[in-house]
């Protein structure tokens, strides 16, 4: 059992009342809450809620049983708001219904998904003939209804999920007097791919492949984290080589989403010369990524155990690569920020209030800009962080569109500083350490920092040493709840703007 | 596919007809002195491809490397190619994931919503046989299963340059 996690059980009644004291006395934050369906060893399912604390390397992790004669329990979205989708997704993936939920629709499954049809339970199955209803999308089986804002003047605009530009499915359905955005409905899970319950039908080693494609561009992050849970279940330790190339390759990572995300937020305001260049500096680090790894997005490096390539022998061409992105990373800065046209849209839009984060639980890059230092490698260090993390904190106060640029623009900074140190070092020991086989029934967390907040995979292994549950948490689950309260009182034109400067991932959040 | 192709060749062949057939006014007389010649005129309206993306449950690599084929580096618009926002502009519906079951309604009315003759390509591995994800309840494993399709880009994902080269080898086909 790895140091930092603290598991404790409770009862199902006072579930609600310890969460409620751990945010307060401990300043904890709800990161993660799931089920599980245990029922063929403990007879019962569990729900776990992984709270971190403030300002100590610490995971609180209460959990209770729920037995089959009563699938109810207490909801504590009335209490810790930030749980709201995960009882939601817990009610769809396992039918444990939250009472006094506020809100009692369904989060993952549209319409045409059959009622009373839970996925993550260990005996579900479904007929050839639901499936085929469920893709024809036809018959509304659940229907769901939207939100309606009623009053004079107000207009509905749906959008999506299929959207003019090249960018992932999602629908949005505003409600509008003239062009100001009066209420914000995003309907999500349109990619749902069944990951959770497909890690289940895998080996631990074959999930490594599987975490690649969660999420495109946090590909490297999510199999770090992937690994990270299975190796704290196991007790293997990594060697200090495979956790530097680790380190370099997130950062590598970071650089580049962050730099193109800076540069795409000027596609929001029409301002060519700056996405070009933005996407030019990103293609050289795509090239960088390739000559490292063979693949332009990471993949195939890591391994349980450790990674399978020695990416540490090209130091000279990460050093001078880097060297030459700083510099026209620089111009591009000073280009941006010298543009009052561009500066002056980002100013002020897609305001997010440090209330909001706190509440809703938003990481990343989106509480940085809000006020709040939310960063899981100075919080929680793992990998090398702790050796070249400094004391630097990005957050800004102001949280609209100009602050997220700005908290990105300062993390790239730092990023490009940890890789050049990264790279200065000599680190010892092989690539990767032999994974013996996976204790059965047994359980842990990985997590990291991924460019858009932080990431979480819990696991549990079965009695033979298989994967019996796969939670994952992606940063955009967190974030996606907080985009409506941002785009609220914006006119609707800058919402592509305000959606930008968050930049989620769709895929990552709907599994 | 090839049935497709060969439909596409003809409808281009009676376009060219049709235009010559209707060449009274001056305004025709100038275009036919400027273009004169069925070679001419592909030279200068044949070089046109345009892709009409969706995204059916992929993980967003593929979406990056086609934007990334829009930058200045790759600058996919030199060829002809461009993406564009609706599908009835479109000739070419490129189309990358597994098609998870929650998209196959969508993705079936933009394929019904392009207009006649129409090429689907699909693009990265998932695309072709649901890849990784085979087999999980939630997708359809494959763009095949939905709608017909064409032509198959590889690649996981595939590079901006391989999307270049299998585009450029298909427009010399049609």
């Amino acid at each position: 059992m790895p140091e930092n996690e603290e598991y404790k059980e409770v009862g199902k009644s006072e579930f609600r009342s310890h969460c409620i004291a751990l945010c307060l006395s401990k300043k904890a934050v709800l990161r993660l809450m799931f089920a599980t369906d245990e029922r063929d060893t403990d007879n019962c399912f569990k729900i776990y809620a992984v709270f971190s604390e403030q300002g100590r390397d610490m995971f609180h992790i209460p959990f209770f049983r729920l037995r089959e004669d009563d699938l109810t329990f207490r909801s504590i979205t009335d209490g810790i708001p930030a749980a709201h989708w995960y009882e939601r997704e817990i009610m769809d993936m396992f039918g444990l219904v939250p009472k006094y939920h506020p809100d009692q629709r369904r989060l993952v499954f549209h319409d045409s998904f059959p009622a009373n049809s839970h996925p993550l339970r260990k005996d579900w199955t479904i007929s050839e003939k639901d499936l085929n209803e469920w893709g024809k999308g036809v018959a509304k089986k659940v229907p769901h209804d939207f939100l309606k804002v009623e009053g004079e003047g107000v207009y509905e605009i749906p959008v999506g999920p299929i959207h003019a530009g090249i960018i992932e499915p999602g629908h949005f359905r505003f409600s509008a007097v003239g062009e100001t955005i009066l209420y914000l409905e995003p309907r999500m899970f349109y990619t749902h791919k069944g990951i959770e319950k497909h890690f289940e039908g895998m080996s631990f080693q074959e999930g490594v492949r599987l975490s690649e494609r969660v999420s495109g561009t946090s590909t490297f992050s999510h199999s770090v984290a992937y690994c990270m849970a299975v190796e704290r279940m196991a007790g293997i330790n990594v060697t200090e080589k495979a956790q530097a190339t680790r380190t370099l390759l997130l950062e590598l990572e970071r650089l580049y989403n962050h730099i193109g995300d800076i540069g795409f937020l000027c596609a929001g305001t029409g301002f060519t010369v700056g996405n070009a260049t933005g996407s030019k500096i990103k293609e050289m680090l795509m090239l960088l990524n390739d000559r490292l790894t063979k693949s332009r997005y990471l993949r195939g490096v890591n391994t349980i155990g450790g990674v399978t390539m020695d990416i540490l022998l090209h130091t000279t061409d990460i050093s001078l690569t880097i060297d030459t992105v700083a510099k026209e990373y620089k111009n591009l800065m000073k280009l941006l920020l010298g543009t009052v046209s561009h500066i002056e849209r980002l100013e002020n839009a897609g305001r997010l209030s440090k209330e909001t984060v706190m509440k809703l639980g938003v990481t990343g890059i989106a509480a940085k800009a809000s006020g709040i230092e939310d960063d899981i490698r100075r919080s929680h260090p793992h990998l090398i962080y702790n050796k070249i993390f400094d004391a630097a904190t990005f957050t800004r106060q102001d949280g609209d569109v100009l602050a997220r640029m700005m908290a990105r623009a300062e993390e790239a900074e730092c990023s490009m500083h940890m890789i050049k140190t990264i790279v200065e070092v000599q680190y010892e020991g092989d690539l990767q350490v032999k994974a013996d086989d996976i204790p059965p029934n047994s359980h842990a967390l990985g997590y990291t920092e991924t460019p858009r907040g932080s990431l979480f995979y819990w696991v549990k292994s079965d009695g033979k040493g298989r994967p019996s549950r796969v939670k994952l948490r992606s940063p955009s689950y967190c974030n996606w709840p907080a985009v409506p309260f941002a785009a609220q009182g914006n006119i609707v034109p800058d919402f592509p703007l305000c959606n930008k400067s968050f930049n989620l991932s769709y895929s990552g959040c709907n599994m | 596919m090839w049935l497709n192709l060969l439909k596409n060749l003809i409808t281009r062949k009676e376009a060219i007809r049709f235009y010559k057939s209707k060449t009274q006014t001056p305004a025709n007389r100038e275009a036919e002195t400027l273009f004169s010649g069925e070679g001419k005129m592909n030279r200068v309206f044949g070089k046109s491809l345009k892709i009409r993306q969706v995204d059916a449950g992929s993980c967003n690599a593929c979406e990056w490397e086609c934007t990334a084929l829009t930058n200045p580096i790759y600058d996919i618009q030199r060829f002809g190619i461009d993406f564009v926002a609706s599908p009835r502009h479109a000739d070419v519906l490129l189309v990358t994931g597994p098609v998870s079951r929650q998209m196959e309604l969508a993705l079936k009315k933009t394929y019904l919503a392009m207009p006649d003759p129409k090429i689907v390509i699909t693009c990265g591995d998932c695309s072709n046989d649901g890849g990784v994800f085979r087999g999980s309840y939630a997708v359809t494993d494959g763009v095949g299963n939905v709608i017909p399709v064409d032509y198959h880009i590889p690649g996981c994902p595939p590079s901006p340059t391989t999307i270049t080269r299998k585009l450029l080898k298909l427009m010399e086909k049609i």
